[in-house]
C-alpha cells in the first residue's frame, strides 16, 4: 500500500472491536483464505515440538535424501535430517523474527513519526533527512553490509529489518500526525491544557494506528523473505538452526536429485507470504472501502 | 529525411533476409560454430585478488598467471605429470646443483616493457628466494644460489643443495613466472590486481571483479597459440552453483563437486564429457593453537577424539571421497596408510572434563560452500555429543583467504576452520605451509615444531625416495601428534565440459587453460 494511499484515507481510523472485524474478513474469500493460512502458519510454528517427530537439527547421513513418506512427511534434506521437522522450526524463526523485527520497527516508528509531526519544524526536516537517508539504502545492500561487519546472527537480520522498515512506518505516521495537529478534537485538548505527552498518546496515536498496523501485517512477508533470502546466502541464522531460508539452499544444491527439499523450503514461504498479503489486502478493505481493488 | 524512411524496407523484405541469414548459417554450419567457439568460458572456484605470481593466494590465481605471464617451463596436460618449455627454447639439469636454461627469442611485455630477458629471470626467482621479500612462495627455492646471467637469453640456475621437487613443484608452477624486473621495481616491488608487462600466450584485457576474467589471445606470442580469442573466466565458489551453471548452458567447463560426480557421470548433461580424476588436494580440519581454549594441548586432543572423520567426509561428499590419513595423497612419497588418533567419544568427553573446554562455545570458520557446510555441520554435531558447542561461521573466499593472515586482526581470534589446499606431486608442496615461518601466512593452526621445520628442509634435499618418505610420514606425525589437525580427505576430482572442446586437463584434474581447443 503506499504512503500517498494511506494519506488519502479519512484521517480518524480506529480498528473496530476485535469479532466484528473478525467477521468482516471472513466475509471476504481472499481474506478468510488469508486469515486462516496466517493461523496455519502460526499454530504449526507454535506447536512445532509438538507435531515434529524428529529434533530438527539431528542428523542422520543414513537417511539422506529420503523423499517424503509417512516416516518423514516432507522427506529428509543432505544430511538426513527431517524436513518436517525443519520446516515447523524455521517457521517459528521465521515469524519470531518477523514478528519481533516489525514490532520493534512500530514501535520505533510511531514514536519518530509522532516527534517528527508533532515538534518543531527544524526537527521534523531532521528526521525527514534521517529517514530519507535510511530508506536510500538498497535493502540487500544494506543487510550484506551489516551482516559482513558483525557477523551473521538472528540480532544482525533484526537489525536490518528494523532499519529498512522504520522510515516507512514513520512517514506515515509523521504525516497524519501533521494533519491531526490541527484537528479540533486535539486543539480543544491543547485549549484545556493537555500535556504534549497525552495529546499524542490519547487524541492522536489511536487515530493513526489503525492504517499503521495494516501496512505492518503487510510487510510481515517481506520481513520473512528478508530472512530467508539471508539464510539462503549464508548470512543469516547459523547452522544448525533451521531456516527456511537454508532449507531452501540446501534444496537448491541438490534440485536435480532431491526436489523435495527445495519444495520443503518454498511451500512456507509461499503460503506465509500469501497469507498475510491476503490477510492484510482484506484488513485494508474493510477499513477502507474506497480502496477496495486497488493495487 | 533520414536514410532508412526513404528504403523500402517493407516487412517481406526483413522476413526474407532473415529467411536468407537462416539458411545461410545452415549452409555455413563452420560459421556459426567459429562464432561461438571463439570464446570459451569456464569457471574458476575463486576471484582474483593478486596477479603477481610471488604472492598468489590461491589456485585460481596460478591458473590465470600461467598464461598471462611466461614461465620457464609449464605443467603439460594429460594423465602423467610433465612439463613442457614456455620462456625457454632449452632448459637441461647439467647437475643436480645447475640448471641452464636459453630463453626464446621474440617474447615481450607488454605496455612497452621491452624484450624478456635473462635478467628478469634472475630477478624474478631470487625476487621469491630473498627471505626478505617475505614471499610464501620462497620455499620452493629454498636453496637457490643465484642465477647467473650468461647473456641476454641465457643463464644458470645455481642451487646449494639438490633440490628434489624442482621439476615437479617448483620448475612447472608460477614460482617459475618470469616477470620484468622494470615493471615490477616501478610497481613498487609488488604487482597489485593489475595486469602488467604480460608476456604470456593470452593478456588479462578485463577484470569484473566477481563475475569475470576476460582473457584475449597475445598477438605478439609467437610460439603455441591459444586456440581461443577469448576465455572468459567466471568465478563460481560453490561447486553446486557452477553444476547448475554450466547445465543452463553458461558455461564449457567447469569442476564439479565431488557429491555430484556419480550422478553426473550416470546422467551426463547433453553433449557433456564428465572426467573424475584422483586428486592430491588436502581437506582438514584445523584448530589453532595459539588461540584459546586450542592453547590447551588437552582441548585439542578432546577434539580430535571427538571428531567422527567418516561421518564428515560421507556427509559432505555422498561417499564418493574416502578419509585422508594425512595431506600427502596416495600414490605420492610419505603417504600415511594409518593416522594417530581416530574417533574416540568417550577419550574426547574425558579429555574435555580435564582441559574446562566442556560448555564452551567456540567458532569454526568456513569457506562458503555446500560441502564445506555440510562437514562442518557434521563436526559440529560431533562436538554437541561431547559438550561443545560450534558456531559455524561462513565466509565468502575474498574474506576467508585472508582470515589467518597476520595482517588480518581476526587472525588472533581464528579458533577453528575447515581448509582445503591445492597440491603439486611432490609431498614438499603439502609441508611447506605448516613451518613456523608461515604462521599468519598459511599456517593457520600455529603449528610450530622446530624438528618439522628441519625435516622440510630435509626432505626437499633428499633425492632417496625411500628416505624421504620415511620424512615426510613423520612430518605428518609430528602435524596430527600437535592435536592442530584433523585430516579429512583428498577428494576426488570431477570435471565436465561440452563435447565441444578439448578440456587440457593435469592429471588431478586441473586445467591448462592456454592449451584447450575446439573438438
Amino acid at each position: 500500500m503506499s504512503e500517498q494511499a494511506l494519506i488519502e484515507r479519512r484521517p480518524l481510523t480506529r480498528l473496530g472491536g476485535l469479532g466484528r472485524t473478525l467477521r468482516r474478513i471472513m466475509r471476504e474469500p481472499l481474506g478468510a483464505l488469508g486469515l486462516s493460512l496466517v493461523v496455519f502458519v502460526v499454530l504449526m510454528a507454535l506447536f512445532a515440538d509438538v507435531l515434529a517427530s524428529y529434533p530438527s537439527t539431528k542428523l542422520s547421513p543414513a537417511d539422506r535424501f529420503q523423499p517424503a513418506s509417512w516416516q518423514h512427511l516432507l522427506g529428509t534434506d543432505h544430511l538426513g535430517r527431517d524436513l518436517f521437522s525443519r520446516v515447523l522450526h524455521g517457521g517459528r524463526i521465521a515469524l519470531a523474527i518477523a514478528l519481533g523485527a516489525t514490532g520493534a520497527s512500530l514501535v520505533i516508528g510511531i514514536v519518530l513519526g509522532l516527534i517528527a509531526g508533532y515538534g518543531p519544524r527544524w526537527l521534523d526536516n531532521l528526521m525527514l533527512l534521517l529517514f530519507d537517508a535510511l530508506k536510500s539504502f538498497p535493502t540487500v545492500m544494506l543487510a550484506l553490509t551489516l551482516v559482513t561487519l558483525t557477523g551473521p546472527s538472528l540480532t544482525a537480520v533484526v537489525v536490518v529489518v528494523v532499519l529498512v522498515s522504520v522510515p516507512g512506518y514513520a512517514r506515515i505516521i509523521r504525516t497524519q500526525t501533521l494533519v491531526l495537529k490541527s484537528a479540533e478534537h486535539v486543539m480543544a485538548a491543547r485549549s484545556m491544557g493537555a500535556s504534549t505527552a497525552r495529546i499524542l498518546a490519547v487524541h492522536i496515536m489511536p487515530n493513526v494506528i489503525g492504517p499503521i498496523l495494516i501496512l505492518a501485517s503487510m510487510d510481515i512477508p517481506v520481513v520473512v523473505a528478508i530472512e530467508a533470502g539471508l539464510s539462503f546466502l549464508g548470512l543469516g541464522v547459523r547452522p544448525p538452526m533451521p531456516s527456511w531460508g537454508s532449507i531452501l539452499n540446501d534444496g537448491f544444491a541438490n534440485i536435480r536429485d532431491s526436489y523435495w527439499i527445495v519444495v520443503a523450503g518454498g511451500l512456507p514461504i509461499v503460503l506465509t507470504t500469501l497469507g498475510f498479503t491476503f490477510l492484510g489486502e482484506t484488513l485494508r478493505d474493510v477499513f477502507d472501502p474506497r480502496l477496495r481493488g486497488r493495487g | 529525411m533520414n536514410k532508412l524512411s526513404t528504403t523500402n524496407l517493407s516487412r517481406r523484405t526483413v522476413l526474407a533476409g532473415a529467411g536468407a541469414l537462416g539458411l545461410a548459417s545452415l549452409i555455413y554450419p563452420g560459421a556459426q560454430a567459429r562464432a561461438a567457439g571463439s570464446t570459451l568460458r569456464v569457471r574458476s572456484y575463486g576471484d582474483i585478488q593478486i596477479l603477481d605470481p610471488a604472492y598468489r593466494l590461491a589456485a585460481p590465481e596460478g591458473d590465470i598467471t600461467n598464461v598471462i605471464f611466461a614461465g620457464l617451463v609449464i605443467t603439460t596436460a594429460g594423465d602423467k605429470w610433465g612439463w613442457k618449455p614456455m620462456a625457454v627454447e632449452t632448459i637441461e639439469q647439467l647437475d643436480p646443483l645447475t640448471v641452464a636454461f636459453k630463453l626464446r627469442d621474440n617474447i615481450g611485455f607488454t605496455d612497452g616493457f621491452g624484450q624478456m630477458t635473462a635478467e628478469d629471470v634472475k630477478f624474478s626467482i631470487e625476487r621469491i628466494a630473498d627471505p626478505k621479500n617475505e614471499s610464501p612462495y620462497a620455499g620452493d627455492w629454498v636453496t637457490l644460489k643465484e642465477v647467473e646471467v650468461k647473456d641476454k637469453l641465457s643463464g644458470v640456475i645455481h642451487l646449494k643443495e639438490a633440490f628434489a621437487p624442482l621439476w615437479t613443484s617448483t620448475l612447472p608452477t608460477p614460482s617459475s613466472t618470469i616477470l620484468s624486473k622494470r615493471a615490477v621495481t616501478e610497481a613498487g616491488g609488488k604487482l597489485g590486481v593489475k595486469a602488467v608487462a604480460q608476456s604470456g600466450p593470452y593478456l588479462l584485457k578485463e577484470w569484473l571483479p566477481k563475475q569475470r576474467t576476460v582473457l584475449v589471445r597475445n598477438p605478439d606470442w609467437k610460439y603455441e597459440q591459444g586456440a581461443y580469442d577469448e576465455i572468459h573466466v567466471h568465478p563460481i565458489e560453490d561447486e553446486k552453483t557452477a553444476e547448475l551453471g554450466y547445465e543452463a548452458g553458461d558455461l564449457d567447463y567447469t569442476w564439479t563437486s565431488v557429491s555430484s560426480i556419480t550422478r553426473l557421470k550416470q546422467t551426463p548433461p547433453a553433449d557433456t564429457t564428465v572426467v573424475e580424476k584422483p586428486s592430491l588436494a588436502f581437506v582438514w580440519f584445523g584448530m589453532n593453537k595459539a588461540v584459546a581454549p586450542f592453547d590447551n594441548p588437552d582441548a585439542r586432543r578432546a577434539v580430535q577424539y571427538a571428531v567422527d572423520r567418516k561421518a564428515v567426509v560421507d556427509a559432505a561428499y555422498f561417499g564418493a571421497a574416502a578419509t585422508a590419513n594425512g595431506i600427502i595423497a596416495p600414490g605420492l612419497v610419505g603417504h600415511r596408510e594409518k593416522n594417530l588418533y581416530d574417533y574416540d567419544p568417550d577419550k574426547a568427553r574425558e579429555l574435555i572434563e580435564k582441559s574446562g573446554l566442556a560448555g564452551q562455545t567456540v567458532v569454526l570458520d568456513i569457506l562458503n560452500k555446500t560441502e564445506r557446510l555440510s562437514a562442518a555441520q557434521v563436526i559440529q554435531a560431533n562436538l554437541a555429543d561431547v559438550g561443545v558447542t560450534v558456531e559455524i561461521k561462513q565466509n565468502d573466499s575474498g574474506t576467508f583467504w585472508t582470515l589467518g593472515s597476520k595482517e588480518n586482526e581476526y587472525s588472533k581470534k581464528l579458533q577453528m576452520v575447515v581448509q582445503r589446499f591445492s597440491m603439486q606431486p611432490d609431498p614438499s608442496w603439502a609441508t611447506e605451509w605448516f613451518t613456523r615461518s608461515q604462521i599468519g601466512v598459511w599456517n593457520w593452526e600455529s603449528f610450530d615444531s622446530e624438528e618439522f621445520d628441519k625435516l622440510v628442509n630435509e626432505g626437499k634435499v633428499e633425492l632417496d625416495p625411500a628416505k624421504r618418505d620415511v620424512m615426510y610420514k613423520k612430518m605428518q606425525d609430528l602435524m596430527e601428534e600437535s592435536g592442530c589437525y584433523v585430516f579429512l580427505t583428498h577428494e576426488v576430482a570431477g570435471v565436465m565440459y561440452r563435447n565441444s572442446v578439448v578440456a587440457a586437463l593435469k592429471p588431478n584434474g586441473e586445467p591448462v587453460f592456454a592449451d584447450f581447443k575446439p573438438a
